[in-house]
């Protein structure tokens, strides 16, 4: 229970208290209760007493057991020892070499306004005063904040991570359309995954553009795009655990 | 009023003068000595909130902001002080996202009752009082004078809450001065 604090010195109270308390305010903790007989208007401190007691009962509420152990999940889940990763590294290698085999780089180069836009939409992320429509590193706010501006739920599950965190979203226009924009950051670098509908299908391609990279795909009939000053290597790692998280559910 | 001046996302936290700065739980990790204030951030963020899954997103959001790497504690920061501060934050921010005024003037109850006399049938009744009287009570104060006030009744003292709500201890002073004062006023209305 909370002990009321001293507000002697407010107005209407006086700290000139004398014999009535047992130390006068002697600090924060001084009981309320030491002014009483110092008020002018009497049962004023007996009554702030009774409603401080009442509001420390009140405000205990106990965390719903379900957010108890979302936080738990997010926040306390041990680390996979690195053996596990193994076999997923292994997987994933063989993948990559079977997809570089296969996929020509650039295989199919998007045309150049159409970089030239993903490029533009990245630039009014960075430069914008304010950046963000929706500032937050949760996946849970950043998705539903989109509902109602979009017609479409953009596929993206991937939370962020230590090495890629989430920054927020943000609404973008791509080729005439409303479209999402979700952005990372990896160390210093901003990244960001413009994600839209109706987008015809074309093969994934790594183009650099104005020197920044750009990884363009659409499939299912969303456009994904990832533009970002970073390197390579790392804007593929990101790829790689956007595709991971989508068949996850949020 | 709430401040309206933005602020960087990042939120530091500072050695408080007069708070402890010994963590809940010495021997356990920043996350889990962070996640053993749970019912204490969930229970102010269910007063300012106003549904149980909004109070759930707002803790959500506050540690996923003080453990997820985009505040930071300072070494010998006071840990609780630090999260509510975030969740202050927070919670302004979500405001703001959803353009809520969060100054709420209720003017249809005083800043101090007019004839404010507490004598012993109205103190028994204080001592009574049902958390639905207490709750319109709350309802009357302004989002900050809450926000206040419920710290106060948190344990927090004023140097702490003044480093939460970022203003001076003597501006903390003056608010739970009136935020007691209409809370009274609030409970001496409901009492007739």
């Amino acid at each position: 229970m909370s002990e009321p604090k001293n507000d002697a010195d407010l107005p209407g109270r006086s700290i000139a208290a004398g014999p009535a308390g047992p130390a006068g305010p002697s600090g924060p903790s001084a009981p309320s209760t030491m002014t009483a007989a110092a008020d002018p208007l009497p049962g004023i401190a007996e009554a702030d007493r009774l409603i401080a007691a009442a509001l420390a009962d009140h405000v205990r509420m106990p965390a719903p057991a379900r957010l108890r152990d979302q936080l738990a999940h997010r926040h306390l889940a041990p680390r996979r020892p690195w053996r596990a990763w193994i076999p997923a590294f292994a997987l994933g290698a063989a993948t990559a070499a079977a997809v570089a085999l296969l996929v020509v780089r650039p295989a199919a180069p998007a045309d150049v306004a159409l970089l030239d836009e993903i490029v533009g939409d990245h630039l009014r992320i960075v430069s914008a005063p304010r950046p963000l429509d929706v500032e937050t590193n949760d996946m849970h706010n950043v998705k539903p904040w989109f509902t109602g501006k979009l017609d479409f739920v953009p596929p993206v599950n991937f939370r962020g991570d230590d090495d890629f965190t989430l920054r927020g979203g943000s609404l973008a226009v791509f080729q005439g359309h409303k479209a999402a924009a979700f952005v990372y950051q990896r160390r210093l670098h901003t990244i960001t995954l413009l994600v839209h509908a109706d987008a015809a299908a074309r093969p994934r391609s790594e183009i650099t553009r104005r020197g920044f990279h750009v990884i363009t795909r659409a499939s299912g009939g969303f456009g994904m795009d990832l533009v970002s000053d970073l390197g390579w290597d790392d804007l593929r790692q990101l790829e790689a655990r956007l595709g991971s998280a989508s068949g996850e559910k949020e | 009023m709430l401040s309206r001046k933005p602020r960087p996302l990042a939120v530091v936290g500072r050695s408080d003068p007069a708070g402890p700065t010994a963590p809940a739980d010495p021997g356990g990790s920043l996350p889990e000595q962070a996640l053993a204030h749970v019912d204490e951030l969930y229970g102010l963020a269910r007063h300012l909130c106003a549904t149980p899954s909004d109070a759930e997103d707002l803790v959500q959001e506050t540690y996923a902001r003080a453990l997820g790497g985009v505040a930071r504690l300072a070494a010998g920061s006071n840990l609780r002080a630090w999260l509510f501060r975030i969740l202050r934050n927070c919670f302004i921010d979500q405001a703001r996202r959803k353009k809520i005024v969060l100054e709420i003037a209720d003017d249809t109850v005083a800043d101090r009752p007019a004839h404010e006399v507490w004598d012993t049938a109205a103190l028994d009744q204080l001592r009574y009082l049902a958390a639905a009287d207490l709750e319109r009570a709350l309802a009357t104060l302004s989002v900050e004078l809450r926000f206040i006030v419920l710290l106060d009744a948190q344990g927090f003292h004023e140097a702490e809450i003044a480093e939460i709500a970022r203003c001076a201890p003597g501006t903390v002073k003056s608010r739970l001065f009136r935020a007691r004062a209409r809370l009274r006023a609030a409970l001496q209305e409901g009492q007739r």
